[in-house]
């Protein structure tokens, strides 16, 4: 409810004071309110995902764009509206105050003779005081509706004014015009209720407008976030596949100059790791490559050497002996070598075959350091299938047999076995290799498969021979075919090792 | 004199301990450097095996058994310095007949020349010509026709073509041929089996791409057929 002071006298068309100032509602306490957005920044924002503070930015941003822009249509047309009402409303009032005055003018003894007049006219809601006696053109419209403080002033002070009341819950501007004859003052009641009808309309409008606007704003939010987000999964997925050994692995160029500084810093990244690995893997080959030359003159030389080994002194033939055993190891540990570089260049390629499991054993055996090493093959385990690399896996056989033969006592079964019980469908063989060494301590069953493994467990192990790459290799060559290698207790209780290999397998037709 | 053997080798501690070792195994041994000189050497001592290093300064490994096999069948053992797939199949595709990989055992090698110099197995009388459609094998004279015309197949190759001959239709798988051809126990490589295979067909076939005689099984091995 406002009011306002009327600036002209009682001339007709006098344009009334300003807008009716309806903008009071938009509270301008946003200080407290901004502190307390502040804290839920620092507070709280930083434990929601990226994903949800871009969301939720953009939700609120919407919504206090809309509500601002809602406001402010909103005031725009109830000024408009209620100006062009209250503008009109006064010309009017004015227009009929004229009349009444000029029907009171002839100091008439009451005001009976203009509300008839006015009436008359089609002037349906006024009040006139006149004299003190108050006049009402209805039952509805009479002095009791008018405010006190509009009574007052157009009245007392005798001075045009205007206000808006309700009247039976509905809206009126009236218009208090002091006449200029003798104690008299003109009320008219102007309708505001279709006035403040459309206002509600629109209003109703702007807030659905805001809400629509609202969902559309946390909509792009989650738009906007997995755009921004899908560079970041990106590089997340690039840097797992680095991770997995897909070296090569880079992002997709882009024209986005924020993004281009992190692909490119990526790629960069990769590239320098892919160029160190690439150069580790090469530089273990290259010295591998490097070693096989004055190996083959070792290897022929010592040839020549052990055929007339019964010509040599006795301390030249002990001494030949080492040489044989050593250069032998140094030939195995540069073959070991070198396959470890293939698989840290990732250049292994597998000449996969079928390979019945059995047979396989029996031959890999054969070739080994200990050839006469018995093979056990369970009736089931006869008719297995392994596909695999055949000279790799012979490695893999010949590596157990070494190390049974260097750390577990020199001498060993080998066993062909099916873990599953009997009926059960077949997916894994076990060659297992037994020795009567020391056994592996619990807590270095894990250790024995690294590269070079020293310390305890080496110290223990090894007499001359350093526990080097042949159990490591195992793990790797068993590992790319799929299978796993461990280490556990001789099954019966006596002092020894027992190394599995675990190798997917197929069982054939009988 | 017995067997020669030409080794080719560029590193001379190498060669030297190469040939003291191959000479008690009973081969008389001709040296050469480089390339150039060996195929000087060839040409001059005749020798019955070329034992050639694939890395050479000048004519490598790979152009020497090319060059040698333009006019000779003499076996060749290539020796590599890795046993990467590309140097061993590059080196068998240029013609060598078997490979080594340093460092190897003069002992094996000498069982290698062996076997590349073993006579083929004879075929039971009154099979003195074998006939596959348009391709005829007479062992005993080490000869092969195909439309009339004479096939210059190496000593690997005949081997090769006569092993399957000797029970045409019946599937040989690569094992019982590297055991048979270059007497390789069970871990032969089966990819001297495949690339010999190849290069018959290029001399058997009238079309390599579409073999009609030597016909791969898959997964089983290879055949011999009309």
């Amino acid at each position: 409810m406002t009011e306002q002071n009327l600036a002209g006298q009682a001339a007709v068309g006098q344009a009334a004071a300003g807008p009716v100032d309806a903008t009071a509602e938009i509270p301008a306490a946003v200080g407290p309110w901004r502190r307390s957005w502040n804290v839920i920044r620092h507070v709280q924002m930083r434990r929601f995902a990226l994903r949800t503070r871009v969301l939720l930015m953009f939700g609120f941003g919407a919504l206090f764009l809309s509500a601002f822009l809602a406001a402010a249509a909103h005031s725009f047309t109830r000024n408009n509206v209620v100006n062009q009402r209250d503008r009109t409303g006064v010309e009017a009032a004015y227009r009929d105050a004229q009349v009444a005055q000029n029907e009171l003018g002839g100091n008439a003894s009451s005001a009976e003779a203009a509300v008839e007049r006015l009436r008359s006219l089609g002037v349906q809601r006024f009040v006139i005081n006149y004299r003190g006696t108050w006049s009402a053109s209805s039952a509805k419209f009479t002095s009791d509706v008018i405010p006190p403080e509009l009574q007052q002033r157009a009245i007392t002070e005798s001075t045009p004014s205007r206000m808006i009341s309700y009247v039976d819950g509905d809206p009126w501007l009236i218009v208090g015009v002091p006449l200029t004859v003798a104690d008299a003052t003109y009320f008219e009641f102007v309708p505001m209720s279709d006035v403040q009808d459309t206002l509600s309309s629109v209003l109703r409008s702007l807030v659905f407008a805001g809400i629509i606007t609202t969902i559309g704003g946390a909509m792009l939010g989650v738009f906007a976030a997995s755009r921004a987000v899908r560079p970041l999964g990106d590089a997340a997925q690039a840097a797992k596949a680095i991770a997995g050994g897909r070296l090569d692995t880079r992002l997709e160029p882009t024209d986005d100059p924020d993004l281009r500084v992190l692909a490119n810093s990526f790629n960069d990244m990769a590239a320098a790791l892919q160029t160190r690995v690439e150069r580790d893997a090469r530089f273990a080959s290259d010295v591998s490559h490097e070693l096989r030359s004055p190996l083959m003159t070792l290897a022929a030389s010592i040839e020549v050497m052990k055929a007339r080994r019964d010509e040599l002194p006795e301390r030249a033939q002990a001494a030949l002996d080492l040489l044989v055993a050593d250069v032998a190891r140094f030939q195995g540990l540069v073959e070991d070598l070198l396959e470890i570089s293939r698989f840290d260049a990732g250049a292994i390629r597998l000449n996969l075959e079928d390979l019945l499991v059995a047979e396989f054993v029996r031959q890999a055996v054969a070739v080994s350091s200990m050839p006469d090493t018995p093979v056990d093959v369970s009736e089931r385990a006869e008719r297995v299938v392994i596909r695999g690399d055949r000279r790799r896996l012979a490695r893999v056989v010949a590596n157990l047999i070494d190390n049974a033969r260097l750390h577990g006592g020199g001498d060993a079964v080998v066993t062909v076995v099916e873990p599953e019980g009997e009926g059960e469908p077949l997916g894994h063989v076990w060659i297992t290799v037994e020795d009567h060494g020391p056994g592996v301590p619990t807590e270095e069953r894990e250790l024995v498969f690294e590269r070079f493994a020293r310390g305890a467990v080496a110290g223990r192990r090894s007499t001359s021979d350093g526990a080097g790459l042949g159990l490591s290799l195992v793990d790797e060559h068993v590992r790319s075919h799929g299978g796993r290698v461990f280490v556990e207790d001789r099954l019966d209780g006596e002092p020894g090792a027992r190394f599995v290999l675990e190798l997917p397998a197929d069982e054939v037709g009988v | 004199m017995g067997t020669r053997i030409l080794s080719v080798e560029d590193d001379e501690r190498i060669r030297t301990a190469v040939k003291l070792a191959l000479e008690d195994e009973g081969w008389t041994v001709d040296e050469a450097g480089s390339g150039e000189e060996a195929i000087d050497l060839f040409h001059r001592s005749a020798p019955d095996v070329v034992l050639i290093d694939i890395m050479l300064p000048g004519i490598d490994g790979f152009e020497l058994c090319r060059t040698l096999r333009r006019h000779s069948d003499v076996p060749i053992v290539m020796v590599t310095a890795r046993n990467d797939t590309h140097d061993v199949v590059a080196g068998l595709e240029a013609g060598a007949d078997d490979y080594l990989t340093k460092p190897f055992a003069p002992k094996e090698l000498s069982a290698r020349i062996r076997a590349l110099l073993r006579r083929i197995r004879p075929i039971s009388p009154g099979h003195a010509k074998l006939v596959f459609g348009d391709l005829e094998i007479v062992p005993d004279e080490g000869k092969v026709t195909r439309g009339g015309s004479e096939l210059h197949l190496t000593k690997t190759e005949f081997r090769l073509l006569c092993e399957l001959a000797q029970n045409p239709g019946r599937v040989f798988s690569r094992e019982s041929l590297l055991d048979k051809v270059w007497g390789y126990d069970y871990f032969g490589d089966g990819r001297l089996v495949d690339v010999h295979v190849r290069r018959l067909r290029t001399k058997v076939e009238a079309d390599p791409a579409n073999p009609r005689h030597v016909v791969t099984v898959r997964g089983l091995g290879y055949r011999l057929q009309s």
